[in-house]
């Protein structure tokens, strides 16, 4: 690994890190829901509601917007990119997780440009939200970063699913739902749905973004609209 | 964007910081001051809806869209120290909208005494204890007590029912803050909150006239 290599590497780790400040840290995507009407137990159920996040909604709409972003930034392509975040956000149709992802997407680039200055792409982005003229939607927002901190669109996509992957599990431990050691097997056995996720997603264009999860769709409506609840949609 | 300065009011659930923001509300209208209030809260949002319905739906003393809650998911103190993000994305979108608001307000709790705010997301920042904690509490340190702008010692009225002696802990906290300034209190009675007022007008407003007033002279 060459001097280059080595710092894309610590990139990827620092974005990855809990501690980086985008204010993602208290949601559950409904997961909270489950657990307070007793629908949910233990790790096969919570594996399978992580695997059908990731297959039916991140996956195909999520992860499309990323790698579109990757191939027009490196075309300086922005009209296209103003698109998919219209898109995307087109496709949040929960309230509560359409707000967070835009306060996270927001914060997040403000964050990298903080430290990374030398960016035409982020700063236009930037720019844009500042305008309004975009959203600052998070899978654009990251797609942006991780391409002004070199980080390769695979890797960028590996670590967004893997970040909501830990988001869903730690809200399960702090739900009760699962131990500690529970938690680190279901990240192990998602680890192949992310893989496939990523090879089937890495080359679509925004045409072909979709999401069908109803059930998901109403379980995090309902969560979003409980009064008493310890995480964000 | 105007930067519009900030509180934040820490301390352990039960010390009373949600009835010291409905103390310093009315003052701070009274004198033309306008207030906007974030709450973090690990589970609901109960302590930003009474706030709303006391200050703002009751008696109009700010708009109800000014009342904020957060719901932070387990850790409050996650939310304004090491990853104040959301406050402060919040905070923003109200210096965007509300360019004429003098004062926000940021409430989070939480049992650790070492609970602080990020100097990020907080101007100023208030830590508040309660005299049912015993007298030992301003001697026991911890970062919020040692650490804050303004120490509020609440709930003076409890001290004999709980054998609490006052001038201990006016002694502990003389010694372990120093030269920082603190306020003996009971929010029930209003006792100490003019003082507390005056430090916020002065220390975090520089005596500044209401913009409100300011924009009448204008």
């Amino acid at each position: 690994m060459n001097i280059d290599e080595i710092e894309q590497e610590l990139g990827v780790m620092q974005l990855s890190d809990s501690f980086f400040p985008t204010g993602i840290f208290a949601t559950s995507n409904g997961l909270e829901y489950l657990f307070s009407q007793n629908k949910i137990h233990g790790m096969t159920d919570l594996a399978e509601m992580v695997k059908i996040n990731i297959i039916q909604q991140i996956g195909p709409t999520d992860c499309i917007a990323l790698a579109d972003i990757f191939e027009n930034s490196n075309e300086g392509n922005f009209d296209r990119i103003i698109q998919a975040d219209n898109t995307l956000f087109a496709t949040k149709s929960i309230k509560e997780i359409r707000d967070a992802s835009v306060r996270s997407g927001i914060q997040l680039v403000k964050c990298v440009a903080e430290f990374v200055k030398d960016d035409k792409m982020l700063k236009q982005y930037q720019d844009s939200i500042l305008e309004k003229k975009a959203n600052g939607i998070f899978p654009v927002a990251f797609a942006i970063c991780c391409n002004a901190m070199k980080i390769k669109k695979e890797k960028s996509m590996m670590m967004m699913l893997y970040g909501f992957s830990v988001a869903v599990v730690g809200a399960a431990l702090r739900l009760g739902l699962i131990q500690h050691f529970e938690g680190q097997k279901i990240i192990h056995k998602i680890k192949p749905v992310i893989a496939q996720t990523i090879k089937e997603n890495s080359n679509k264009s925004l045409s072909e973004m979709w999401q069908f999860a109803p059930q998901m769709d109403v379980i995090q409506m309902s969560h979003e609209k409980m009064d008493s609840k310890m995480f964000i949609t | 964007m105007t930067h519009i300065p900030r509180i934040g009011i820490g301390g352990p659930v039960g010390s009373g910081k949600s009835m010291l923001i409905e103390r310093l509300v009315p003052m701070l209208a009274q004198k033309g001051y306008s207030v906007s209030i974030i709450s973090n809260d690990v589970i609901s949002k109960e302590d930003a809806d009474r706030m709303r319905n006391n200050l703002a739906t009751k008696r109009g003393l700010l708009p109800e869209n000014l009342v904020i809650g957060l719901a932070t998911g387990g850790c409050p103190h996650t939310a304004v120290r090491e990853d104040p993000s959301m406050n402060l994305s919040v905070i923003e979108e109200m210096e965007a909208k509300h360019p004429d608001l003098d004062l926000i307000i940021i409430e989070s709790g939480g049992d650790n005494i070492t609970t602080t705010f990020s100097p990020i997301l907080a101007d100023y920042f208030i830590y508040i204890i309660d005299v049912a904690g015993g007298d030992k509490y301003p001697r026991k340190g911890g970062l919020g007590i040692e650490s804050c702008d303004l120490l509020i010692i609440n709930k003076i009225d409890l001290a004999p029912l709980v054998e609490a002696d006052l001038e201990i802990m006016k002694r502990d906290a003389l010694k372990i803050r120093k030269e920082k300034p603190f306020e003996f209190v009971n929010c029930k009675t209003d006792k100490g909150i003019m003082k507390v007022t005056e430090h916020i007008i002065h220390d975090v407003l520089f005596d500044a006239q209401p913009k409100s007033i300011i924009a009448q002279k204008v």
